[in-house]
């Protein structure tokens, strides 16, 4: 071939090219293109995606041993987090018990209180005692009444250095001199076997009332005068009894109790060498 | 060493019924763990030192208890009489006579606890007593029994490897 058909090729492809390229450029191209590159990119896109999945079928039980360590740790975490909610949250139910108690002792400046956590209740179903972790030698003795913020819960029963135990006001062997408010009427509250309280000895046509309130009275010196027991929640009268008698819902809830005060500067009197021999049972 | 183990069992099985199982009430009525762990000692054709054993838990109960004392070493040493009874009785002690003790234990103890209780002033309402105390009781102690009496007959078997299976 001679130099001149080899130039006038060249031309001619150059040519060819440009025009293209001016077609390409001026969207004319497209259709074109479209019907060819659309099998190419299909082709492309199945390629790459069979390449990752062959990728993850290598990559996974790496991935997926990593993945269970990481789980692991997270659900180790999680636990030690959850088991450090349920302190804090413990931890804050107690301070608000403290600071509900400390606010009680400050309203009543007259009683000195120690206060003490619940450690136990009597193994026996018939009786109604708790176990507290403060005993003689802080400063507890017999007899000493027992208080939470809302009200009485009753008195110890026996010490030990360390211990005491509590007959609760519910228990069936409990009396409690109270007076009714806002009449003053005495009466005698006495704890059931079932775990009510029930208030006994109430002179009939005393003007009670469902809702009324009762505190204990101070009377045989068994307990402080005024303090809170419950309201009266139901009323017992029948014409031909002499008394009449009443149910009282107390305002401590005996089966929630964490910490009560013990109101160490009373002391009870004792009245049995006031009763004469006879009338002893 | 068998004496020994009772105070190991006792002491751990008291502060849980007296610190746990006493705030969770099945209507009125607890289980007593002391009550069941001394029936299946006692009723182990190997042990020799059930009345031991009733006498501890029986001081250990009335030590933590306001109950008149007296109360329960009469009443563990009743169950623990008549668990031996039951024992000379029949020849092969199966699970069943564990369950039945336990039902006439818990009669046992709950009725010498009210006796007492009543003879010192108490009031004393029986259908209440029966109905939501002594029976769901019972059904506590039923559900405990199971588990113990597995535990204790195999401390029974550590503790009398050598013991001939015959009663003497």
């Amino acid at each position: 071939m001679s130099t001149a058909s080899r130039n006038l090729q060249t031309i001619v492809f150059v040519l060819i090219a440009v025009g293209l390229i001016a077609l390409a450029l001026g969207g004319y191209l497209n259709p074109f293109s479209r019907i060819l590159l659309n099998p190419l990119i299909e082709l492309q896109t199945w390629v790459y995606s069979r390449y990752q999945v062959a990728q993850n079928v290598l990559r996974a039980p790496q991935d997926i041993a990593r993945l269970q360590q990481r789980n692991l740790q997270l659900e180790a975490q999680v636990s030690q987090l959850q088991a450090q909610i349920i302190e804090l949250q413990q931890q804050l139910t107690e301070a608000r018990i403290l600071s509900a108690l400390v606010d009680f002792a400050r309203a009543n400046p007259e009683n000195r209180y120690q206060a003490a956590a619940v450690i136990g209740r009597d193994p026996s179903p018939f009786l109604r005692y708790i176990l507290i972790n403060r005993g003689s030698d802080d400063n507890i003795r017999r007899g000493m009444p027992v208080v939470t913020q809302q009200g009485l819960v009753g008195r110890i029963d026996a010490v030990t250095a360390n211990a005491a135990r509590v007959q609760l006001i519910t228990d069936s062997g409990a009396v409690v001199n109270a007076k009714i408010q806002p009449s003053g009427t005495q009466a005698v509250l006495k704890g059931q076997v079932s775990g009510d309280l029930l208030l006994d000895l109430i002179p009939q046509g005393a003007p009670i009332e469902v809702g009324n309130l009762v505190l204990t009275s101070g009377l045989g010196g068994g307990y402080p005068p005024n303090i809170v027991i419950g309201q009266i929640s139901g009323i017992r009268s029948q014409p031909q009894d002499i008394f009449q008698s009443a149910t009282v819902q107390s305002v401590v809830d005996f089966n929630q109790l964490e910490i009560v005060l013990v109101i160490v500067n009373f002391r009870p009197v004792n009245l049995e060498p006031l009763i004469p021999q006879g009338s002893q049972p | 060493m068998a004496i020994l183990a009772a105070f190991l069992v006792f002491i751990p099985l008291l502060m849980i019924q007296i610190g746990i199982l006493a705030n969770l009430p099945l209507i009125q009525g607890y289980p007593d763990l002391i009550l069941i762990t001394i029936l299946a000692w006692s009723l182990r054709r190997e042990v020799r030192t059930a009345w031991h054993w009733a006498l501890i838990g029986a001081l250990l109960v009335t030590w933590v208890s306001a109950m008149p004392f007296g109360v329960y070493l009469l009443a563990y040493t009743s169950v623990v009489g008549l668990a031996l009874l039951v024992r000379r009785m029949v020849w092969r002690i199966p699970f069943l006579s564990m369950l039945v003790m336990t039902i006439i234990g818990t009669f046992v103890t709950d009725s010498i606890s009210q006796l007492a209780l009543q003879l010192s002033g108490r009031p004393f309402v029986i259908e209440y007593t029966f109905a939501a105390i002594f029976l769901p009781s019972v059904l506590y102690n039923f559900l405990f029994a199971i588990p113990i009496y597995a535990l204790i007959g195999e401390l029974a078997r550590w503790l009398y490897p050598l013991e001939p299976l015959y009663e003497s």
